[in-house]
């Protein structure tokens, strides 16, 4: 061991002569200047978040925010490769899905006493988002932003339909006016549409929805909100329950009306899905519609090949039903400045951000207040996105995503399971109760 | 393939084969370039026809970082920071510098293993080839933990390291060509009075260019496209290399897509060097790769 | 590391090595100053990485805290997962795919340019695709095999067939990986193979001419036979390479639709840096090595009694 290091330490001083630097050292006196990372991965809000790190600058001339984006795709490999050479960045982005391991490994800075001696404000966020931060007594992250689920639409497409899709119903047995809406939107190639008779499902031109289905264990995209209005429910408790139900029936009927839409030809067969992304295929036109989040907001009505609108989900059996999720931003337990990035977190989690983030629009901030700006701002731009409001101030009109252990692990089981369901390679009773079966003995097996 | 068995239609049959078989190796590089050029915005709506609608260089621009994030979301890219260059010099100098230190060492410990006597030679030369069973990923994982202890995530010591020294196969390869050269030469020497390290240095090492030029053309091309190792240990902006930096392109948030148009005129860019090498190299190239074929 | 698609083959033992006996003194000084170098590498970031290897493989280590001593239940565990005897599986389908196209393709290619032409410009852009980096040959194809959009799919519609799901469809994932692979790969193995053509010599073809052979009889009869040695090489660098697929499965279907391109690299890599069980890719690791060393001595005896046919 000792003679590797010496043997390393010779490699070092042979390599550092090209260029290498070896690590920045530490020197942690608080006192000096601080410069914080902070890590984020939608470069759409980087821009926001710039003004939010300057404007925190000025107020406080000794911190500097150097914002660290990278793609979703590489975000949480990077962070953790990070969290184990213990350089992470002072400031993280953080999602539920992920936290939890996070949380469980000790990475994560207990937030709860700075909050309280700084007397943080927990009321002025939008109900429920500031406890999903929240397990065994200790507070993780401030809330940062909130999301809904709304139908996402072509216009032209819809209005040459004859359509309004403003109060659409849904069932798992006949699909109601959403199906319905389906069908009519669904055109082969000979112009015929879905609901008329001599319809081609084999050469269809244009599909009624493009459906995101391979969406982990949540379904936020979809299969989860049509579920939930149908009375499924995903965990014992939330956050931090022990038992999923992904066996129940609910689920199970909502994910074969996704597959019979397959079927009949309304959505592409799964096999032979676009890799691209729903946005790029409701953007090539062939496409009517869509199941997407506020975040894509900017990215549909900024597009220039095509015209979108934003419609509310359909009404289902137990009444219309949005996933409701939010970010926070969290320290990183193994920070050289922990008071600093407080400091950065508690900006980022104030007015003072949030409005920043709210004129540029291109999220719903976790502050009331900061929300009704943001809506405001859109409304400047003309751009309606009531759909994904109303249904947040709805009453009884969200469920918040579930955050449990194990996340990363039930999200390739269940979405493999869904995944079979989709190809027809098991219905979906058989495949969901299985699944069920794998992911609650994550739970018992100790861990 | 060559199905004709009658020389006078044979011949324009098996020559079109070929042709056709030099489109396929080519027409995907096409393409990329194709999609480079295509405007982000317009690419779901214009990707059929063999020449875009409107051309524009623009994506290669913010591929280079000349345009600003705004100007790079406008047309429908990655609004991510790039440092294209500094991401080019990364490559150059990982390659560079494990082609260069990694066939001149092994040269070294193959001509000691091929030539010099010394105790324990086969046994330890019996361990090399044994490594050269172990897939990559067995040691990946360690050695990733080791870069860390040694608290070089994020350096190029840290990038280099596992393969600056050595390779197994290096060493293998050379031993096996020093063993084939004939003594003749190495003997007069000796003769003469020199040291078997000075030969090395004045008559093997000038005589062996062909197989180090191999080695060393192999190697370059190697690193260069390595991809796990550097994203592991090196993704951080001061050393990130150019295969890993195209992951920028990937999907930035959820349900978004890749910047498919950007990508494009990346790997457009990140290819260019490899290209240059064939045009430079090409014989020499082909005579590499021939050379180890011959040798089979 | 082992021998991978791109590393140039090695010359086999040859014939005059042993003849050290003469010039009969000791080199150590010398020797051990060549070989510093190599063996400070192979003992940090070989042997060194191994061992670990193996005592993380007992572990239960996540990477971020301690490593806890479990001794064989990561082994244990192995046996009874199906997801690993899947990737097995899946990493045999692709191996056969994947040799079976090269190879043939490769052949097919070697024996075009050896009967048609000498031209250095042509076999230099065959050899284009194995320039490009695979992550970049993953994403390109991707692009290219896309459902909806991707050029592949305009030409079949433009024919008049159906659209397809290369990389979505279960059937046809892996088959398209291997295609994708094979892409870069067969002009690489062509190439290698027809420097093994031009070994054959030249008049070997004028007396099978001179029997009146076809050029397919003289293909089969004559040409293939003499090339046993470097065609069981190819076979040997393929092979192992071929159970190392990770870019292009990484870059384009992640292991899916429903583990069908859930190669044991990859599965490796996702329980490693997704799920963070060190151990247990550990565990997974070491018994890939097992598969591995079996094969190649396997393919070493193959190689050597070929070789010993036409010496």
């Amino acid at each position: 061991m000792n003679k590797a290091h010496l043997a390393a330490g010779a490699l070092l001083l042979l390599t550092a002569a090209c260029g290498g630097s070896g690590g920045p050292g530490g020197s942690g006196a608080d006192d000096g200047p601080v410069t914080l990372t902070y890590a984020l991965w939608d470069d759409a809000q980087q821009g926001a978040y710039q003004q939010c790190a300057d404007a925190f600058h000025k107020a406080n001339p000794g911190i500097t925010i150097t914002i660290n984006q990278a793609a979703w795709d590489q975000y949480w490999q990077n962070l953790t490769t990070q969290m184990v050479s213990g350089k992470a960045p002072d400031v993280i982005t953080m999602q539920t899905t992920y936290y939890p391991q996070f949380v469980k490994n000790g990475q994560l800075l207990d937030l709860g006493p700075m909050a309280e001696a700084d007397k943080v404000d927990f009321g002025q966020y939008r109900p429920g988002l500031a406890d999903l931060w929240v397990k065994d007594g200790k507070r993780y992250g401030l809330p940062k932003d909130w999301d809904t689920i709304a139908i996402v639409y072509n216009t032209a497409l819809v209005k040459k339909a004859g359509l309004d899709l403003g109060d659409l119903t849904w069932n798992p047995a006949d699909g109601g006016t959403f199906e319905k809406a389906l069908a009519r939107l669904t055109v082969d190639t000979s112009g015929r549409r879905g609901d008329e008779p001599g319809f081609d499902k084999s050469k269809v031109a244009v599909y009624g929805i493009v459906a995101e289905l391979n969406d982990g264990s949540q379904g936020q995209n979809g299969w989860g909100d049509l579920a939930v209005s149908n009375g499924f429910r995903y965990i014992d408790k939330n956050p931090f329950g022990t038992r999923y139900f992904y066996d129940d029936p609910k689920l199970a009927e909502t994910a074969a009306w996704f597959r019979r839409l397959m079927d009949k030809g309304y959505a592409a067969p799964y096999d032979k899905k676009s890799s691209l992304g729903p946005d790029v295929v409701l953007g090539s036109g062939k496409g009517a519609l869509g199941i997407t989040g506020s975040w894509m907001i900017k990215t549909y009505l900024d597009s220039t090949e095509q015209k979108f609108a934003f419609a509310p989900l359909p009404t289902g059996p137990q009444g219309r039903k949005s996933a409701y999720n939010g970010l926070a931003d969290t320290v990183y337990a193994g920070t050289e400045h922990p008071e600093a990035a407080w400091k950065w977190v508690k900006f980022l989690g104030s007015t003072a951000c949030q409005d920043i983030v709210a004129d540029s629009a291109v999220a719903f901030p976790a502050i009331t207040s900061s929300t009704e700006r943001a809506v405001k701002a859109h409304k400047a731009a003309h751009r309606d996105v009531s759909a994904f409001t109303s249904q947040a101030d709805a009453p009884g009109g969200t469920f918040l995503l579930p955050v449990s252990d194990h996340g990363d692990e039930i999200d390739q089981i269940v979405g493999t399971a869904m995944e079979e369901v989709w190809l027809g390679q098991k219905d979906a009773r058989t495949a969901l109760t299985a699944a069920n079966q794998r992911v609650n003995a994550l739970f018992t097996a100790g861990g | 393939m060559n199905r004709p068995s009658r020389i006078r239609i044979g011949r324009p049959l098996a020559w079109a084969c070929l042709i056709l078989a030099v489109v396929i190796s080519l027409f995907p590089l096409y393409w990329m370039l194709r999609t480079a050029i295509t405007p982000g915005r317009e690419l779901a709506g214009d990707n059929a026809g063999l020449l875009p609608r409107h051309p524009t260089l623009l994506n290669f621009e913010r591929v280079l970082g000349l345009t600003t994030r705004e100007e790079a979301r406008a047309a429908g890219g990655s609004g991510a920071d790039l440092d294209f260059f500094r991401y080019l010099g990364n490559s150059i100098l990982y390659t560079g510098l494990v082609t260069a230190v990694q066939t001149l060492l092994c040269a070294m410990a193959g001509y000691a293993f091929a030539r010099l006597r010394f105790p324990g030679r086969d046994l330890l030369f019996g361990m090399f080839v044994a490594a050269l069973m172990v897939p990559p990923i067995f040691t990946l994982l360690p050695n990733f933990v080791l870069v860390k202890e040694l608290g070089w995530l994020d350096t190029v010591p840290g990038l280099v390291a596992p393969s600056l020294l050595m390779t197994p196969f290096a060493v293998f390869f050379l031993r096996q060509f020093f063993l084939g050269v004939p003594r003749d030469v190495e003997q007069a020497a000796l003769i003469d009075g020199a040291g078997k390290g000075l030969i090395f240095w004045r008559v093997v090492l000038p005589m062996s260019r062909g197989p180090l030029l191999t080695l060393a053309l192999t190697t370059a091309v190697w690193t260069w496209n390595d991809y796990l190792w550097p994203l592991l240990v090196a993704p951080g902006e001061e050393t990130r290399v150019l295969t890993a930096a195209l992951g920028i392109f990937l999907k930035q948030s959820p349900n978004t897509a890749p910047d498919w148009t950007g990508l494009m005129a990346g790997s457009v860019l990140s290819i260019i060097p490899v290209l240059l090498l064939v045009v430079f190299f090409g014989r020499r190239l082909v005579d590499s790769i021939q050379f180890s074929g011959m040798k089979g | 590391m082992l021998l991978r698609q791109g590393e140039p083959a090695a010359p086999p033992v040859a014939g005059p090595a042993h003849r050290l006996k003469a010039g009969a003194r000791g080199d150590g000084r010398l020797a051990a100053a060549f070989l510093a170098p190599a063996l400070i590498g192979f003992g940090l970031f070989y042997l060194y990485p191994a061992l670990r290897g193996a005592w993380y493989s007992m572990t239960d280590w996540n990477l971020l805290s301690r490593p806890r001593f479990v001794g064989l239940d990561n082994y244990a565990r192995l046996l009874h997962d199906p997801l690993f005897w899947n990737s097995l599986k899946v990493t045999a389908g692709y191996v056969v795919l994947n040799l079976g196209i090269q190879l043939v393709a490769g052949l097919g290619l070697a024996a075009l340019l050896h009967r048609l032409t000498r031209s250095l410009v042509l076999r230099s852009l065959l050899v284009v695709p194995w320039l490009v980096p695979n992550v970049t040959t993953g994403l390109l194809w991707m692009w290219l095999l896309d459902a909806d959009l991707g050029f592949v799919n305009h030409l079949l519609t433009g024919a008049g067939l159906p659209a397809q799901g290369f990389l979505t469809s279960p059937d046809l994932a892996l088959p398209s990986v291997a295609v994708i692979t094979s892409w870069s790969g067969t002009g690489y193995t062509a190439l290698l193979l027809y420097a093994g053509m031009l070994l054959v010599p030249r008049h070997v073809y004028e007396a099978a001419a001179l029997d009146g052979s076809g050029e397919i009889r003289t293909f089969f009869r004559v040409t293939l036979p003499l090339m046993r040695p470097i065609l069981a090489f190819v076979l040997v660098v393929s092979l192992i390479d071929s159970f190392q697929l990770f870019d292009a499965v990484a870059v384009t279907t992640k292991g899916g639709p429903v583990n069908a391109t859930r190669v044991i690299y990859h599965y490796i890599y996702e329980q490693a840096f997704t799920h963070f069980k060190m151990g247990y890719a550990s565990a997974l690791a070491l018994s890939l090595v097992l598969v591995l060393g079996v094969l190649t001595f396997v393919q070493m005896r193959l190689l050597r009694a070929s070789a010993s046919d036409l010496a």
